[in-house]
C-alpha cells in the first residue's frame, strides 16, 4: 500500500487533457496497467470491440490479449474469475456490460468477494474492481437503466463508488484498482459523454470514502452522486440567481460514505435535499437521511427531503418523468426553504 | 495412461484388495503407510467431531466418513502449499491429507482464539493460507468460477502450480458450476475439477440431480477430458489425479475427475435423524461394506505390508483429544474481532458501531 492510495496526491505533471467521463475511465485503466503488471482487464466485448460503450477502447491493442481479453458471456464466470485471480495475487478489473446484468454474478459478489477477507480472518483477500455502467437516461428500458447500488451498499465487505466528473472518475478508479478491498465501480452512463473537463495526465488518486463539496452555500444542502449531479448543480445555480445559497455535496463513494462532510454541511444549512435516481424504497439516501436526523435533530430547520426514482421498474417511454430532473429538485428545494 | 470417459469407474484394487489389471505400484512403502494413516486420521476426526457435537462444543459438522479414499488419494497427488485448492465443506480428509494440522482444523470447528479464520465462520468451513487451502463458502458451487480464476492467474503468472476445485454431486446442478467449467475450457486453465460424488445431496439422490449417466461425461461439453474413477479406491484416485496433474503442468488444460464414493454418515448433524426417511438402511450397509479403508488394508496385507491398524487408530484418537484440549485452552476471541477484517481498515461507520458495542459491553 502506498501513500497514493490514501491521499489525493499532487499531480506529477502539469499536462492536462480535456476528457469526458468515459475517456477518463479509459485513461485510468491505461495508466494503472502501465504501472502494475498485476492489473488485468476482462469482460464481455472489452477486447477488439473496446466495450459496448468504448470504455476499454485501444487497451487490448496496447496491452495484448493476455492482459485485456474477452470472456464467455457469463457474469458469474467474470466475477468468479476475478475473485480467484485476486486471491492468487492479481488486480483484476472486470467489466459487467450493464449493471442490470450483475444478477448472475451476485452470489460471487456477496458470498465470495465481500466475505473472503472476513471469513478467512484476513488470510485471503479479493482486491478486485467490478466496473459497470448504471442508471437511466439512455432510453434503454428497465434492463439497461437500473441503479442497483443499494444492493451492494447493503453487503458489508464491498466498497461502492460512483463518480460524476471526469477528474473523479479517473482518480476514483485508480484508487479502486489499488484498494485491497473489492470495489463495485458504478459508471453513470448517461453522463459518459455529457461534458469534458481538464483531467491531469499524471498520476493522482481520489481517496475512496471522501465526498466533494461542489458548491459552497448557507441555506440548503443538496447531497447526490452519479448521474444526478449535473442537474443538482443546475439547481444550485438557478437558486443562486434568486438569492438562495445552496451547498452541493457529491458523495462519490457510497460505501464508505463521508458522514463528516455531509453532517458538517447540513449542520451549517439546516436543510437537506437528498437526490438520487434509484427507487425510493430502501434507497441508500435513506441511510443518509437517518444519520442526519439522528445527529442533527436540533439543527434542522426542515424535514430531510428526498428526490429519488420511483418504486416501479424503470420505464421506457416515460423515463424523463421517472428521472429526478431539475424541476422536481427545484420544487423540493422550494418546499424545504418554505419551512 | 488412464482413459477418459470410461463406462465403468477406473479401479486399481478390488474389494478383496487384489490388483485389478496390470500396473506397477509407484508409491514407496512410506507413502503407502502415510496414505493409510491419513485415511484413518480422517475417519477418527469424523467420529470425534460427532462426539463433541453431541457434547454441545460445536454447532455444525458434516461427516466425510466413507469418502477417505477420494479425499486422501487426491491430497497425496498434489503439491501441498504449492498447488491451490478451492475445497467444499466436506473436505476434512483432504485437509488432513495435505498436512493441515488437526489442531488448526479443531480451532476452526471450536472457534477458539487460535482459529486462523478468527472464529467468524460457521464450524467446519476451514481456510488455511499456508496450504493454499482457500476459505470455504457454504454457497454450493460458489467456489468453482473463482477456482478457474485462480488457475487463470497461475497461467498468467507462468507458474507450474495447478488449481484443484472440489465439490459434491449436487453442485454440478448449479449455474456457477457450468460457468466455472465453461470458462476454464475456453481459457485452457490448469485446473482440475474433482467431483466427490457421494450420491446424495442432503436428501436428493443422483438421479434427482441429473439425467447424465455420470458426472464425468459432462466434461465433453466443456472440451476437456472427464475421468470416471472409483472414489473408494485410494490408489485409483491417486493414480488418475497424479497423471492428470502432470499433464496440466505441461500445459494440457483443465480436466474433470469424478470420484464415485458414498456418504456413510448423514449430510450434517442437521439431518442425523431425518436421514432415515430418504435412504434405506440396506443401501447404507451395502456401502459400509465397501469401506475404502478396509479395502486399502486388504491391499496392503496382500502386498505383504503390515499395519497396526489398532495402534494407528489409537494414536489418531489421542491426536484429536490432545488438540481439543490444547485449542480449548487458548480461549475464545473477544467481541471486537467481529468488527475487523470487513475491510483492510476499519471505516468510520464500522468504528462507530464498534464503539456502540464497546459501551454496551463495558457497561
Amino acid at each position: 500500500m502506498t501513500a497514493l492510495q490514501d491521499k489525493e496526491t499532487a499531480v506529477s505533471t502539469s499536462a492536462t487533457l480535456s476528457l469526458n467521463l468515459i475517456q477518463a475511465i479509459n485513461l485510468a485503466m491505461r495508466e494503472e496497467m502501465r504501472l502494475d503488471e498485476r492489473v488485468v482487464l476482462f469482460g464481455e466485448d472489452v477486447g477488439a470491440r473496446g466495450g459496448v460503450f468504448l470504455a476499454t477502447e485501444g487497451l487490448q491493442a496496447e496491452f495484448g490479449r493476455r492482459r485485456v481479453f474477452d470472456t464467455p458471456l457469463s457474469e458469474a464466470s467474470i466475477v468468479g474469475a476475478a475473485v480467484g485471480m485476486a486471491v492468487r495475487g492479481l488486480r483484476p478489473i472486470a467489466e459487467i456490460q450493464f449493471a442490470d446484468y450483475m444478477g448472475p454474478g451476485f452470489d460471487q459478489i456477496v458470498s465470495q468477494a465481500a466475505k473472503i477477507r472476513y471469513r478467512s480472518g484476513g488470510q485471503f483477500t479479493a482486491p478486485l474492481v467490478i466496473r459497470t455502467p448504471s442508471g437511466g437516461g439512455v432510453r434503454g428500458g428497465h434492463h439497461h437503466s437500473q441503479s442497483p447500488e443499494a444492493y451492494y451498499a447493503h453487503t458489508p465487505g464491498l466498497k461502492v463508488v460512483m463518480p460524476s466528473t471526469p477528474y473523479d472518475a479517473k482518480g476514483l478508479l485508480k484508487a479502486a484498482v489499488r484498494s485491497d478491498d473489492p470495489v463495485i465501480f458504478f459508471e453513470p452512463k448517461r453522463i459518459y459523454r455529457a461534458f469534458k473537463e481538464d483531467v491531469p495526465e499524471g498520476d493522482y488518486v481520489v481517496e475512496l470514502g471522501r465526498a466533494a463539496v461542489r458548491r459552497e452555500g448557507a441555506d440548503l444542502t443538496i447531497v447526490g452522486y452519479g448521474g444526478v449531479m449535473p442537474d443538482a448543480l443546475k439547481v444550485a445555480d438557478a437558486l443562486k440567481a434568486e438569492g438562495v445559497s445552496v451547498e452541493v455535496v457529491d458523495l462519490r463513494s457510497i460505501v464508505p460514505w463521508d458522514r463528516e462532510t455531509v453532517l458538517n454541511s447540513v449542520a451549517k444549512t439546516g436543510r437537506a435535499l437528498l437526490v438520487s435516481e434509484a427507487p425510493r424504497t430502501a434507497n441508500f439516501m435513506g441511510e443518509v437521511a437517518y444519520t442526519i436526523q439522528e445527529e442533527l435533530f436540533d439543527a434542522l430547520l426542515a424535514p430531510v427531503s428526498q428526490v429519488a426514482g420511483f418504486d416501479t421498474p424503470y420505464p421506457y417511454a416515460q423515463d424523463k418523468v421517472y428521472l429526478p430532473g431539475p424541476n422536481r429538485m427545484l420544487r423540493a428545494a422550494a418546499k424545504l426553504l418554505g419551512y | 495412461m488412464h482413459k477418459p470417459f470410461t463406462d465403468k469407474p477406473i479401479q486399481r484394487i478390488g474389494e478383496d484388495g487384489r490388483k485389478i489389471g496390470r500396473w506397477t505400484l509407484d508409491l514407496t512403502e512410506d507413502q503407502l503407510r502415510t496414505m493409510h494413516r491419513d485415511m484413518v486420521r480422517a475417519r477418527v476426526f469424523d467420529e470425534k467431531l460427532v462426539t463433541i457435537l453431541r457434547q454441545g462444543k460445536t454447532s455444525f459438522y458434516a461427516q466425510s466418513s466413507g469418502m477417505e479414499g477420494t479425499q486422501v488419494g487426491l491430497a497425496h497427488a498434489v503439491r501441498p502449499g504449492h498447488d491451490w485448492i478451492w475445497p467444499y465443506y466436506r473436505d476434512q480428509g483432504l485437509a488432513i491429507g495435505l498436512g493441515v494440522s488437526v489442531r488448526d482444523l479443531l480451532a476452526q470447528c471450536l472457534g477458539t482464539s487460535e482459529d486462523l479464520c478468527r472464529a467468524r465462520q460457521m464450524p467446519h468451513h476451514f481456510g488455511v493460507r499456508n496450504y493454499n487451502f482457500v476459505s470455504i463458502s457454504s454457497s454450493i458451487a460458489n467456489q468453482v468460477a473463482p477456482a478457474t480464476g485462480t488457475a487463470m492467474a497461475q497461467q498468467y503468472l507462468g507458474t507450474d502450480e495447478i488449481t484443484v476445485c472440489t465439490f459434491g454431486d449436487g453442485a454440478t446442478s448449479e449455474g456457477d458450476w457450468h460457468a466455472g467449467l465453461n470458462m476454464a475450457g475456453v481459457a485452457k486453465a490448469p485446473i482440475m475439477f474433482v467431483c466427490e460424488n457421494n450420491q446424495w445431496a442432503i436428501s436428493v439422490d443422483f438421479k434427482g440431480q441429473t439425467a447424465s449417466t455420470n458426472i464425468a461425461v459432462k466434461a465433453h461439453a466443456y472440451g476437456m477430458p472427464g475421468y470416471y474413477v472409483d472414489g473408494n479406491d485410494v490408489l485409483a484416485v491417486h493414480s488418475v489425479v497424479s497423471e492428470v496433474a502432470e499433464r496440466m503442468r505441461a500445459g494440457e488444460g483443465p480436466a474433470l475427475v469424478e470420484c464415485l464414493t458414498y456418504r456413510i454418515g448423514s449430510h450434517s448433524n442437521a439431518d442425523a435423524d431425518a436421514e432415515k426417511q430418504y435412504r434405506s438402511r440396506e443401501e447404507v450397509e451395502l456401502w459400509r461394506s465397501r469401506d475404502p479403508i478396509t479395502r486399502f488394508e486388504r491391499f496392503l496385507a496382500a502386498e505383504g505390508l503390515s499395519v497396526d491398524a489398532a495402534a494407528i487408530r489409537a494414536a489418531a484418537q489421542r491426536e484429536v483429544e490432545d488438540a481439543i484440549t490444547a485449542t480449548e485452552a487458548t480461549g475464545t476471541p473477544g467481541w471486537d474481532v467481529m468488527f475487523e477484517d470487513v475491510y483492510e481498515d476499519v471505516p468510520a461507520h464500522i468504528a462507530l458501531q464498534r464503539e456502540y458495542v464497546r459501551a454496551e459491553q463495558e457497561a
